[in-house]
Protein backbone atom coordinates (compact mmCIF):
# COMPACT_ATOMS: atom_id res chain seq x y z
CA UNK A 1 0.00 0.00 0.00
CA UNK A 2 1.47 3.42 -1.01
CA UNK A 3 0.57 6.51 0.85
CA UNK A 4 1.88 9.77 0.85
CA UNK A 5 5.51 8.32 -1.64
CA UNK A 6 5.89 6.24 1.32
CA UNK A 7 5.41 2.46 1.40
CA UNK A 8 3.65 1.25 4.59
CA UNK A 9 3.66 -2.15 5.28
CA UNK A 10 0.63 -3.43 6.85
CA UNK A 11 0.24 -6.67 8.92
CA UNK A 12 -2.63 -9.21 9.28
CA UNK A 13 -3.78 -10.17 12.42
CA UNK A 14 -3.40 -13.93 12.39
CA UNK A 15 -6.82 -15.72 12.16
CA UNK A 16 -7.70 -18.53 14.44
CA UNK A 17 -5.46 -18.02 16.73
CA UNK A 18 -6.44 -18.02 20.50
CA UNK A 19 -5.41 -15.34 23.12
CA UNK A 20 -2.83 -16.58 25.46
CA UNK A 21 -3.94 -17.10 28.83
CA UNK A 22 -2.12 -14.95 31.29
CA UNK A 23 -0.25 -16.64 34.20
CA UNK A 24 0.97 -13.92 36.59
CA UNK A 25 3.52 -12.82 39.10
CA UNK A 26 1.31 -11.74 41.91
CA UNK A 27 2.24 -9.77 44.97
CA UNK A 28 -0.37 -8.78 47.91
CA UNK A 29 -0.71 -7.34 51.03
CA UNK A 30 -3.27 -6.01 53.80
CA UNK A 31 -4.53 -2.44 53.02
CA UNK A 32 -7.98 -0.25 53.19
CA UNK A 33 -9.65 -2.68 55.41
CA UNK A 34 -8.83 -5.83 52.86
CA UNK A 35 -6.57 -6.78 50.34
CA UNK A 36 -4.40 -5.17 47.89
CA UNK A 37 -2.72 -7.10 45.76
CA UNK A 38 -0.74 -6.67 42.44
CA UNK A 39 -0.41 -9.36 39.03
CA UNK A 40 1.85 -8.71 36.36
CA UNK A 41 2.76 -11.01 33.04
CA UNK A 42 5.95 -10.87 33.51
CA UNK A 43 7.13 -14.07 31.47
CA UNK A 44 10.54 -14.46 32.41
CA UNK A 45 11.29 -10.80 34.08
CA UNK A 46 9.88 -11.94 37.80
CA UNK A 47 12.89 -10.32 39.19
CA UNK A 48 11.84 -7.27 37.91
CA UNK A 49 7.74 -7.64 38.31
CA UNK A 50 7.96 -7.91 42.01
CA UNK A 51 10.27 -5.26 42.52
CA UNK A 52 7.71 -3.16 40.60
CA UNK A 53 4.52 -4.51 42.36
CA UNK A 54 6.24 -3.98 45.84
CA UNK A 55 6.62 -0.44 44.58
CA UNK A 56 3.46 0.07 43.39
CA UNK A 57 2.17 -1.56 46.93
CA UNK A 58 4.02 0.85 48.86
CA UNK A 59 2.49 3.70 46.65
CA UNK A 60 -1.31 2.63 46.44
CA UNK A 61 -0.68 1.67 50.62
CA UNK A 62 0.37 5.56 51.19
CA UNK A 63 -2.75 7.12 49.55
CA UNK A 64 -4.63 4.59 51.03
CA UNK A 65 -3.20 6.31 54.41
CA UNK A 66 -4.27 9.44 53.66
CA UNK A 67 -8.22 8.37 52.31
CA UNK A 68 -9.29 5.98 54.94
CA UNK A 69 -11.38 7.24 57.97
CA UNK A 70 -10.58 4.30 60.12
CA UNK A 71 -7.17 5.56 60.40
CA UNK A 72 -6.89 8.65 63.24
CA UNK A 73 -4.07 10.16 61.07
CA UNK A 74 -5.28 9.98 57.77
CA UNK A 75 -5.85 13.61 56.55
CA UNK A 76 -9.90 12.04 55.61
CA UNK A 77 -9.85 11.31 59.50
CA UNK A 78 -8.54 15.29 59.92
CA UNK A 79 -11.34 16.58 57.65
CA UNK A 80 -14.07 14.93 59.11
CA UNK A 81 -12.71 15.77 62.77
CA UNK A 82 -12.25 19.70 61.46
CA UNK A 83 -15.40 21.75 62.57
CA UNK A 84 -14.62 24.78 60.05
CA UNK A 85 -17.07 24.76 56.62
CA UNK A 86 -13.79 25.89 54.89
CA UNK A 87 -10.94 23.49 54.27
CA UNK A 88 -8.07 23.38 52.22
CA UNK A 89 -7.07 19.70 51.50
CA UNK A 90 -3.55 18.27 49.89
CA UNK A 91 -3.23 16.78 46.52
CA UNK A 92 -4.40 13.26 47.30
CA UNK A 93 -7.41 13.57 48.92
CA UNK A 94 -8.23 16.59 46.65
CA UNK A 95 -8.29 14.00 43.32
CA UNK A 96 -10.18 11.32 45.28
CA UNK A 97 -13.18 13.92 46.53
CA UNK A 98 -13.21 15.59 43.19
CA UNK A 99 -13.62 11.54 41.72
CA UNK A 100 -16.51 11.53 44.33
CA UNK A 101 -18.29 14.15 42.92
CA UNK A 102 -17.80 12.51 39.19
CA UNK A 103 -19.27 9.19 41.14
CA UNK A 104 -22.58 11.22 42.73
CA UNK A 105 -23.05 12.16 38.68
CA UNK A 106 -22.59 9.09 37.55
CA UNK A 107 -24.72 7.12 40.11
CA UNK A 108 -27.47 10.11 39.60
CA UNK A 109 -26.73 11.02 43.41
CA UNK A 110 -26.77 7.08 44.55
CA UNK A 111 -23.23 7.03 45.26
CA UNK A 112 -22.94 9.97 48.02
CA UNK A 113 -19.78 9.95 50.22
CA UNK A 114 -21.41 12.52 52.67
CA UNK A 115 -23.14 9.22 54.51
CA UNK A 116 -20.45 8.92 57.23
CA UNK A 117 -23.30 9.19 59.96
CA UNK A 118 -25.60 6.88 58.64
CA UNK A 119 -23.02 4.10 58.06
CA UNK A 120 -22.06 4.63 61.43
CA UNK A 121 -26.07 3.92 62.55
CA UNK A 122 -26.02 1.06 60.38
CA UNK A 123 -22.98 -0.60 62.12
CA UNK A 124 -24.86 0.67 65.72
CA UNK A 125 -21.85 3.06 66.50
CA UNK A 126 -24.02 6.04 66.22
CA UNK A 127 -27.76 6.94 66.81
CA UNK A 128 -29.83 6.64 63.47
CA UNK A 129 -32.04 8.87 64.48
CA UNK A 130 -29.27 12.10 64.00
CA UNK A 131 -28.39 10.56 60.62
CA UNK A 132 -29.85 12.14 57.43
CA UNK A 133 -31.01 14.90 59.57
CA UNK A 134 -28.65 17.55 58.56
CA UNK A 135 -27.66 19.02 55.74
CA UNK A 136 -24.89 17.38 53.02
CA UNK A 137 -24.34 20.16 50.63
CA UNK A 138 -20.39 20.18 50.14
CA UNK A 139 -18.08 21.34 46.95
CA UNK A 140 -14.82 21.13 46.01
CA UNK A 141 -12.58 23.65 44.19
CA UNK A 142 -8.80 23.79 42.87
CA UNK A 143 -6.84 25.63 46.05
CA UNK A 144 -2.95 26.74 45.48
CA UNK A 145 -0.21 24.72 44.70
CA UNK A 146 -2.03 21.56 44.38
CA UNK A 147 -4.20 21.32 47.06
CA UNK A 148 -8.18 21.72 46.75
CA UNK A 149 -9.99 23.95 48.98
CA UNK A 150 -13.68 21.94 50.68
CA UNK A 151 -16.82 23.74 51.01
CA UNK A 152 -19.20 22.05 53.31
CA UNK A 153 -22.45 22.39 55.43
CA UNK A 154 -21.96 21.90 59.08
CA UNK A 155 -21.68 18.67 60.37
CA UNK A 156 -20.69 16.90 57.28
CA UNK A 157 -18.45 14.06 57.55
CA UNK A 158 -16.87 12.18 54.26
CA UNK A 159 -16.97 8.08 54.05
CA UNK A 160 -14.99 7.41 50.55
CA UNK A 161 -15.15 3.59 51.14
CA UNK A 162 -15.52 2.01 47.48
CA UNK A 163 -14.92 5.07 45.76
CA UNK A 164 -11.42 5.48 47.09
CA UNK A 165 -10.52 1.80 46.24
CA UNK A 166 -11.90 2.36 42.65
CA UNK A 167 -9.82 5.25 42.43
CA UNK A 168 -7.03 3.88 43.72
CA UNK A 169 -7.08 1.00 41.20
CA UNK A 170 -7.00 2.97 38.33
CA UNK A 171 -3.85 5.19 39.99
CA UNK A 172 -1.90 2.68 40.53
CA UNK A 173 -2.49 0.65 37.05
CA UNK A 174 -0.92 4.26 35.33
CA UNK A 175 1.96 3.44 37.47
CA UNK A 176 2.66 0.45 35.66
CA UNK A 177 2.67 1.66 32.38
CA UNK A 178 5.63 -0.25 32.00
CA UNK A 179 3.47 -3.78 31.94
CA UNK A 180 1.24 -4.20 29.16
CA UNK A 181 -0.64 -6.77 30.62
CA UNK A 182 -1.13 -5.79 34.63
CA UNK A 183 -3.99 -5.81 37.29
CA UNK A 184 -4.43 -3.85 40.04
CA UNK A 185 -7.08 -5.67 42.79
CA UNK A 186 -7.87 -2.83 45.42
CA UNK A 187 -9.75 -5.17 47.90
CA UNK A 188 -12.07 -6.59 45.25
CA UNK A 189 -12.26 -3.47 42.93
CA UNK A 190 -9.86 -4.23 39.75
CA UNK A 191 -8.42 -1.96 37.06
CA UNK A 192 -7.20 -4.60 34.51
CA UNK A 193 -4.68 -4.13 31.43
CA UNK A 194 -3.94 -6.95 28.88
CA UNK A 195 -1.90 -6.80 25.99
CA UNK A 196 -2.32 -7.51 22.67
CA UNK A 197 -2.98 -11.59 22.53
CA UNK A 198 -3.33 -12.33 25.90
CA UNK A 199 -6.32 -12.95 28.34
CA UNK A 200 -6.71 -12.14 31.58
CA UNK A 201 -9.36 -14.61 33.60
CA UNK A 202 -11.16 -13.02 36.06
CA UNK A 203 -13.27 -14.41 38.35
CA UNK A 204 -16.48 -13.58 40.05
CA UNK A 205 -17.08 -13.92 43.43
CA UNK A 206 -20.28 -16.62 44.37
CA UNK A 207 -21.00 -14.60 47.86
CA UNK A 208 -23.06 -17.61 49.08
CA UNK A 209 -20.66 -20.30 48.99
CA UNK A 210 -16.57 -19.52 49.87
CA UNK A 211 -14.49 -20.18 46.93
CA UNK A 212 -16.79 -20.17 44.70
CA UNK A 213 -17.22 -18.40 40.92
CA UNK A 214 -20.44 -17.38 39.72
CA UNK A 215 -18.72 -16.49 36.42
CA UNK A 216 -15.23 -16.65 35.29
CA UNK A 217 -14.64 -13.09 32.41
CA UNK A 218 -11.99 -13.46 29.68
CA UNK A 219 -10.84 -10.08 28.81
CA UNK A 220 -8.52 -10.49 25.76
CA UNK A 221 -7.12 -7.64 23.62
CA UNK A 222 -7.37 -8.35 19.88
CA UNK A 223 -3.82 -9.98 18.37
CA UNK A 224 -3.17 -6.91 16.72
CA UNK A 225 -3.54 -3.09 18.49
CA UNK A 226 -2.44 -1.51 21.52
CA UNK A 227 -2.71 -3.08 25.06
CA UNK A 228 -6.85 -2.86 26.43
CA UNK A 229 -7.93 -1.41 29.91
CA UNK A 230 -11.42 -2.32 31.81
CA UNK A 231 -12.47 -1.67 35.33
CA UNK A 232 -14.20 -4.79 37.19
CA UNK A 233 -15.59 -3.73 40.11
CA UNK A 234 -18.25 -5.88 42.46
CA UNK A 235 -20.53 -4.55 45.71
CA UNK A 236 -23.44 -6.19 47.33
CA UNK A 237 -24.71 -6.14 51.16
CA UNK A 238 -23.82 -10.10 51.83
CA UNK A 239 -20.21 -9.12 53.43
CA UNK A 240 -20.38 -5.83 55.95
CA UNK A 241 -23.98 -6.90 57.91
CA UNK A 242 -24.95 -6.44 61.32
CA UNK A 243 -27.87 -7.44 63.45
CA UNK A 244 -29.19 -4.91 65.66
CA UNK A 245 -32.45 -7.31 67.54
CA UNK A 246 -34.58 -8.73 64.87
CA UNK A 247 -33.40 -6.65 62.19
CA UNK A 248 -30.04 -7.18 59.71
CA UNK A 249 -28.28 -3.91 58.38
CA UNK A 250 -25.72 -3.72 55.67
CA UNK A 251 -23.65 -1.00 54.80
CA UNK A 252 -24.76 0.08 51.51
CA UNK A 253 -26.93 3.35 52.32
CA UNK A 254 -29.51 4.69 50.46
CA UNK A 255 -29.26 8.42 50.39
CA UNK A 256 -33.23 9.06 49.68
CA UNK A 257 -33.61 7.37 53.55
CA UNK A 258 -30.36 7.64 55.15
CA UNK A 259 -30.64 4.22 55.86
CA UNK A 260 -29.14 0.74 54.71
CA UNK A 261 -30.95 0.30 51.07
CA UNK A 262 -33.85 -1.72 50.60
CA UNK A 263 -32.72 -3.81 47.58
CA UNK A 264 -33.55 -7.56 46.06
CA UNK A 265 -29.52 -7.66 44.87
CA UNK A 266 -27.71 -9.55 46.95
CA UNK A 267 -24.33 -8.71 44.37
CA UNK A 268 -23.38 -6.72 41.13
CA UNK A 269 -20.54 -6.93 38.99
CA UNK A 270 -20.13 -4.43 36.52
CA UNK A 271 -17.23 -4.35 33.69
CA UNK A 272 -16.99 -0.91 32.06
CA UNK A 273 -13.61 1.14 31.03
CA UNK A 274 -12.11 2.02 34.14
CA UNK A 275 -12.26 0.36 37.91
CA UNK A 276 -13.70 3.75 39.49
CA UNK A 277 -16.81 3.67 37.39
CA UNK A 278 -17.57 0.31 37.75
CA UNK A 279 -17.41 0.62 41.87
CA UNK A 280 -19.85 3.05 40.69
CA UNK A 281 -22.10 1.43 38.97
CA UNK A 282 -21.90 -1.76 40.64
CA UNK A 283 -23.07 0.10 43.83
CA UNK A 284 -25.95 1.60 42.55
CA UNK A 285 -27.09 -1.31 40.81
CA UNK A 286 -27.43 -2.46 44.47
CA UNK A 287 -28.85 0.42 45.97
CA UNK A 288 -31.50 0.80 42.72
CA UNK A 289 -32.99 -2.74 43.02
CA UNK A 290 -32.34 -5.25 40.01
CA UNK A 291 -34.88 -3.63 37.48
CA UNK A 292 -33.93 -0.47 37.46
CA UNK A 293 -30.47 -1.29 38.41
CA UNK A 294 -30.05 -3.47 34.95
CA UNK A 295 -32.12 -0.39 33.27
CA UNK A 296 -29.48 1.89 34.11
CA UNK A 297 -26.61 -0.24 33.60
CA UNK A 298 -27.48 -0.38 30.43
CA UNK A 299 -28.31 3.05 29.38
CA UNK A 300 -24.81 4.03 30.85
CA UNK A 301 -22.85 1.48 28.39
CA UNK A 302 -21.16 -0.87 30.16
CA UNK A 303 -19.51 -3.92 28.67
CA UNK A 304 -20.63 -6.18 30.89
CA UNK A 305 -23.04 -6.60 34.13
CA UNK A 306 -23.59 -9.36 36.24
CA UNK A 307 -26.63 -9.67 39.06
CA UNK A 308 -27.05 -12.01 41.55
CA UNK A 309 -30.59 -11.49 43.37
CA UNK A 310 -31.78 -12.13 47.22
CA UNK A 311 -34.36 -14.58 45.16
CA UNK A 312 -31.04 -16.66 43.69
CA UNK A 313 -31.21 -15.59 40.35
CA UNK A 314 -28.49 -14.26 38.30
CA UNK A 315 -29.08 -11.79 35.61
CA UNK A 316 -26.79 -10.32 32.93
CA UNK A 317 -26.68 -7.60 30.07
CA UNK A 318 -26.47 -10.03 26.90
CA UNK A 319 -23.18 -8.52 25.85
CA UNK A 320 -21.48 -10.20 29.18
CA UNK A 321 -21.86 -13.51 27.53
CA UNK A 322 -19.55 -12.45 24.98
CA UNK A 323 -17.02 -12.15 27.87
CA UNK A 324 -17.61 -15.33 29.60
CA UNK A 325 -15.60 -18.29 29.76
CA UNK A 326 -17.12 -21.12 27.57
CA UNK B 1 -55.53 6.33 -57.23
CA UNK B 2 -58.89 5.89 -57.64
CA UNK B 3 -60.79 8.86 -57.92
CA UNK B 4 -63.38 9.93 -54.59
CA UNK B 5 -66.41 10.15 -55.18
CA UNK B 6 -68.96 13.24 -54.03
CA UNK B 7 -71.47 11.47 -52.10
CA UNK B 8 -74.89 11.62 -53.02
CA UNK B 9 -76.87 14.16 -50.77
CA UNK B 10 -79.82 11.76 -51.51
CA UNK B 11 -78.51 8.99 -49.82
CA UNK B 12 -77.89 10.40 -46.47
CA UNK B 13 -79.48 9.11 -43.70
CA UNK B 14 -81.50 12.16 -42.17
CA UNK B 15 -79.64 13.67 -39.11
CA UNK B 16 -80.93 12.63 -35.87
CA UNK B 17 -81.74 15.05 -33.20
CA UNK B 18 -78.63 16.17 -30.78
CA UNK B 19 -78.78 15.98 -27.16
CA UNK B 20 -78.91 19.80 -25.39
CA UNK B 21 -74.98 20.15 -24.32
CA UNK B 22 -76.20 22.50 -21.66
CA UNK B 23 -77.82 20.10 -19.21
CA UNK B 24 -74.41 18.34 -18.96
CA UNK B 25 -72.15 21.40 -18.91
CA UNK B 26 -73.97 22.59 -15.93
CA UNK B 27 -73.84 19.74 -14.15
CA UNK B 28 -69.56 19.25 -15.12
CA UNK B 29 -69.19 22.98 -13.85
CA UNK B 30 -71.16 22.36 -10.59
CA UNK B 31 -69.37 19.23 -9.78
CA UNK B 32 -65.66 21.01 -10.96
CA UNK B 33 -66.80 23.98 -8.36
CA UNK B 34 -67.67 22.06 -5.44
CA UNK B 35 -64.42 19.98 -5.96
CA UNK B 36 -62.24 22.83 -6.39
CA UNK B 37 -64.28 24.46 -3.06
CA UNK B 38 -63.45 21.31 -1.32
CA UNK B 39 -59.77 21.20 -2.10
CA UNK B 40 -59.10 24.74 -1.27
CA UNK B 41 -60.92 24.37 1.78
CA UNK B 42 -58.34 21.66 2.59
CA UNK B 43 -55.76 23.85 1.74
CA UNK B 44 -56.38 26.76 3.68
CA UNK B 45 -57.61 25.79 6.92
CA UNK B 46 -55.65 22.33 7.81
CA UNK B 47 -57.52 20.08 10.77
CA UNK B 48 -56.02 21.41 13.97
CA UNK B 49 -54.26 18.33 16.06
CA UNK B 50 -56.57 17.32 19.13
CA UNK B 51 -55.12 18.67 22.20
CA UNK B 52 -54.03 16.54 25.14
CA UNK B 53 -57.41 17.88 26.81
CA UNK B 54 -59.66 17.62 24.40
CA UNK B 55 -61.42 14.49 23.40
CA UNK B 56 -60.84 13.29 19.77
CA UNK B 57 -64.36 13.19 18.25
CA UNK B 58 -64.30 10.68 15.07
CA UNK B 59 -65.12 12.11 11.80
CA UNK B 60 -69.17 11.78 11.60
CA UNK B 61 -70.62 10.33 8.51
CA UNK B 62 -74.32 10.15 7.37
CA UNK B 63 -76.21 7.34 9.38
CA UNK B 64 -73.62 6.74 12.08
CA UNK B 65 -73.69 8.15 15.52
CA UNK B 66 -70.78 10.89 16.76
CA UNK B 67 -67.59 8.35 18.69
CA UNK B 68 -65.56 9.55 21.47
CA UNK B 69 -62.36 8.03 21.80
CA UNK B 70 -60.88 8.26 25.46
CA UNK B 71 -57.19 9.21 25.39
CA UNK B 72 -55.07 7.02 27.30
CA UNK B 73 -51.61 7.64 27.01
CA UNK B 74 -50.23 11.06 26.97
CA UNK B 75 -47.03 12.71 26.97
CA UNK B 76 -47.04 16.58 28.76
CA UNK B 77 -45.27 19.18 27.87
CA UNK B 78 -44.35 21.64 30.76
CA UNK B 79 -48.02 23.22 32.54
CA UNK B 80 -50.18 20.66 30.69
CA UNK B 81 -52.89 18.89 32.68
CA UNK B 82 -53.61 15.09 31.46
CA UNK B 83 -57.20 14.53 30.53
CA UNK B 84 -59.41 12.68 33.18
CA UNK B 85 -58.22 9.21 33.06
CA UNK B 86 -54.84 9.31 31.20
CA UNK B 87 -52.15 7.68 31.51
CA UNK B 88 -49.30 10.17 31.43
CA UNK B 89 -46.08 8.69 29.76
CA UNK B 90 -42.45 9.73 30.84
CA UNK B 91 -40.23 9.87 27.71
CA UNK B 92 -37.56 9.89 29.93
CA UNK B 93 -38.46 6.98 31.67
CA UNK B 94 -36.34 3.42 31.28
CA UNK B 95 -37.66 1.29 28.63
CA UNK B 96 -37.92 -2.19 28.77
CA UNK B 97 -33.91 -4.13 28.24
CA UNK B 98 -33.40 -7.75 27.55
CA UNK B 99 -31.91 -9.17 30.52
CA UNK B 100 -30.25 -12.77 30.04
CA UNK B 101 -31.64 -15.18 33.16
CA UNK B 102 -29.61 -17.55 32.63
CA UNK B 103 -25.99 -17.68 33.13
CA UNK B 104 -24.04 -20.39 32.31
CA UNK B 105 -22.23 -21.93 35.14
CA UNK B 106 -18.44 -22.09 35.15
CA UNK B 107 -16.24 -24.75 35.22
CA UNK B 108 -14.76 -24.06 38.86
CA UNK B 109 -11.13 -23.74 38.46
CA UNK B 110 -8.48 -22.31 39.98
CA UNK B 111 -8.25 -18.47 38.73
CA UNK B 112 -5.50 -16.01 40.47
CA UNK B 113 -7.68 -12.60 39.47
CA UNK B 114 -10.97 -12.70 41.73
CA UNK B 115 -13.65 -9.34 41.98
CA UNK B 116 -15.25 -9.66 44.74
CA UNK B 117 -17.52 -7.38 47.49
CA UNK B 118 -15.07 -5.15 49.94
CA UNK B 119 -13.70 -6.90 52.63
CA UNK B 120 -14.34 -10.59 51.73
CA UNK B 121 -11.94 -12.71 52.61
CA UNK B 122 -10.36 -15.01 49.72
CA UNK B 123 -9.33 -18.15 50.58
Amino acid sequence: MIAAGRQVRTTRAPRGVPPTPIVPVSMATSAMGGRLAVHLAAASEERRARHDAERVLSRINRWADRLSRHLDASELSALNADPRAVVTVGPTLGAALFAALDAGQESGGLVDIALLDARLAAEGLADPRSAGAAPRDWSIALGPRRTAVVHRSPGVRFDLGGVAKGWLADRGLDLLSAWPSAVIDADGDLAVRCAPGQLWAVALDDPRTDGAALAILHLSAPQIGQPVRWGVATSGTSVHRWRHGDRVHHHLIDPRTSAPAITDVLQATVVCGSGLRAEVLAKTAVIAGSVDGMALLERAGVQGAVILTERGETLALPQTLALLAA
Amino acid sequence: MAPRSVPDPTRMRPASPRPNPNRLRFALGTGGFAALSALLTAIAVPPSPASPSSPVAMPVAQDTVTQQRPIQYVQLAAGQAPPPGARVIDAKAPKPITIVTTVPAPAQQPVVVRTTQSGKVVP
